[in-house]
């Protein structure tokens, strides 16, 4: 029998600081047919182990596309990030998944997308960025929305000009501040000021608090339940839907989400 | 089966096996090891905490750690559970569903020989359905059924079982073939009233009162025969690189249950937790498994110091659904 709590070794190849307290991990597996193996859907995750810490899920930050490595974007928070920061290139961390459904694959090729992020929600919408940069031919419009408090918290900042060749990428800050000449003012702002991508699916991720006004301006422009999907964090041990600590409305986050739509999330009471 | 036949068995058992059974500590009936076969006896009472944890520890070690690896112990122990009530084998086997896919869980079991009885009426159980035909759905090796002047009628539910009497000469036995967890007609409609109630009663005043009453203490959760959650953390051991990656027991009514990294809760109010705990066991259990999440043993009526009593809940939600609130 197959033992679910088993990690796979993988080393750390390189760490690059993205804010303060923010660094982008590039893992490569230990053992080489669990990287060729690797694969999964942006907007899945994975639960990372650190021994002496213990494990915590995280998504995916680099695209299926990208089979040499992987990447996982990650700010140190809690117990798990505390001992994930002290590693250097070279450490070895504990990997298990992937895990839970990703976002809409299927539509993908069929539908423009809106990526809506806010934040950190910027984490698990990156894949997709990177698939749509190494895969064009795989989408047809994508446009993003990302927000952040203030210009020095603005993620990936060296990857914009790579991604605005292949999206519209539309970025604001929530106050003004010195140096910043963008767009001012909080995500759903941009809604009034730039012109949507036409009929799009909208994938969003961001604080819980982004989501009730997002989903509001969403309403407002008549957008369809089913055409909206979000992400949802919550406290997972076991990533199989047994542990309970991630249930919502009768659903476990770790594996009937951690994706979902916003019809679906319209049934879980306190989802967002 | 007469009496001293019980005691040949456990005398045969103990030979390969440890024996845990109940025994009265105080005023207690609690489950500990029968270092003597021979004294045993089998009391006609519900133990104040079920043999839960001896399927799923409170404490287990998934695995050792010496820098990068890791080392899934092996577990060996052969043990015999006796003095499991009837609504307990119900629950073990709801744990058995639940944990299909653990090597941890199914490790354990493997090594364990089960010895369930009849219940018992009791104030607070109210588990009412003891019918010979239930057997065929519940996992036991061997099960017990009380009748007059001490004897019992003796099934038996696996080759195990089997093969241990005729080892000890016990030929009065009837054998029960296991039909699966679910019986044929699914989910009793008694259960899927109460899976209806608690569904539809998600914002009502019920939860908000049981929110002034409870106390955080956990005490349910510890007694509860089919209680699950877990934690997963690592233990540091002395020595450096090397420690223990353990799953404990979680309980569900403790406001970090719900926690993530930097501080946000998703299930902010005690009587979300509460009202949690219900929808687990009464609304998402019989969905993903098709059996009740709860087997009608009483103890967290019993251990409850804040007299908070299921079956009171579910006058209330009944009384809500007539007086059309719900």
């Amino acid at each position: 029998m197959k033992n679910i709590y088993q990690t796979k070794l993988a080393k750390i190849i390189d760490i690059k600081k993205e804010a303060e307290d923010i660094k982008l991990f590039t893992f490569k597996f230990v053992n080489k047919k669990d990287q060729t193996r690797l694969d999964f859907t942006p907007g899945q995750y994975f639960i990372l182990s650190v021994l002496g810490f213990g494990e915590a899920p995280f998504a995916y930050s680099s695209s299926p596309e990208e089979k040499d490595y992987f990447q996982v974007c990650i700010q140190e928070k809690g117990t798990l990030t505390s001992g994930l920061f002290k590693l250097k290139k070279g450490d070895k961390v504990g990997i298990r998944g992937p895990y839970g459904n990703g976002w809409p694959k299927e539509i993908f090729s069929k539908r423009n997308l809106l990526l809506v992020g806010g934040g950190l929600g910027l984490f698990p919408l990156r894949p997709l960025i990177r698939s749509v940069v190494l895969a064009p031919q795989k989408f047809k419009k994508v446009q993003i929305f990302y927000g952040s408090r203030c210009p020095e918290l603005l993620l990936f900042k060296k990857e914009y000009k790579l991604w605005q060749r292949y999206t519209d990428l539309c970025l604001t800050c929530d106050r003004r501040s010195r140096g910043w000449k963008g767009r001012v003012g909080v995500i759903t702002t941009l809604f009034d000021k730039v012109k949507l991508v036409e009929d799009p699916v909208v994938l969003v991720c961001g604080p819980p608090i982004m989501y009730k006004f997002v989903i509001q301006k969403l309403k407002e422009l008549k957008f369809k339940d089913k055409d909206v999907y979000l992400s949802l964090e919550r406290r997972m041990y076991c990533g199989v839907g047994t542990c309970q600590h991630c249930v919502v409305g009768g659903k476990y986050v770790c594996k009937d989400g951690p994706v979902f739509s916003y019809k679906e999330i319209k049934e879980m009471p306190q989802a967002i | 089966m007469k009496p001293q036949q019980l005691k040949k068995l456990l005398v045969y058992l103990s030979k390969d096996y440890t024996i845990f059974g109940p025994e009265k500590v105080g005023d207690r009936l609690l489950i500990r090891e029968i270092k003597d076969a021979k004294k045993f006896k089998l009391v006609n009472k519900k133990p104040f905490y079920s043999h839960k944890e001896f399927l799923i520890p409170s404490s287990q070690t998934l695995f050792n750690y010496d820098k990068n690896k890791l080392l899934k112990p092996r577990i060996k122990r052969k043990q015999v559970l006796i003095g499991i009530p009837v609504y307990d084998l119900k629950a073990f086997t709801l744990l058995h569903e639940v944990f299909e896919k653990d090597v941890y869980f199914q490790e354990i079991i493997r090594n364990i020989i089960l010895i369930g009885h009849s219940p018992v009426p009791e104030e607070t159980t109210f588990y009412e359905d003891y019918e010979e035909h239930i057997l065929e759905h519940l996992r036991f090796d061997i099960f017990l059924e009380f009748k007059p002047k001490g004897e019992f009628r003796v099934f038996t539910g696996s080759e195990d079982g089997q093969r241990i009497l005729e080892k000890v000469g016990i030929k009065d036995y009837e054998h029960v073939e296991y039909a699966g967890a679910v019986p044929e007609e699914g989910l009793a409609i008694t259960e899927k009233i109460k899976q209806k109630l608690v569904k539809s009663s998600k914002n009502t005043k019920i939860w908000k009162e049981l929110n002034k009453r409870c106390i955080v203490c956990g005490k349910c959760v510890i007694s509860c025969p089919t209680c699950f959650c877990f934690n997963i953390d690592d233990e540091p051991a002395f020595e450096k690189n090397q420690g223990s990656r353990i799953r404990d027991w979680g309980v569900c009514f403790y406001e970090e249950f719900s926690e993530v990294a930097g501080g946000e809760k998703f299930l902010k109010t005690i009587g979300d937790r509460i009202y949690n705990w219900y929808d687990h066991k009464f609304v998402r259990i019989p969905n993903e498994y098709t059996l009740p999440g709860c087997v009608g043993c009483g103890r967290c009526i019993e251990v409850c110091p804040a007299n908070i009593d299921l079956r009171k809940t579910f006058r209330d939600l009944k009384k809500l659904l007539k007086s059309k609130k719900l």
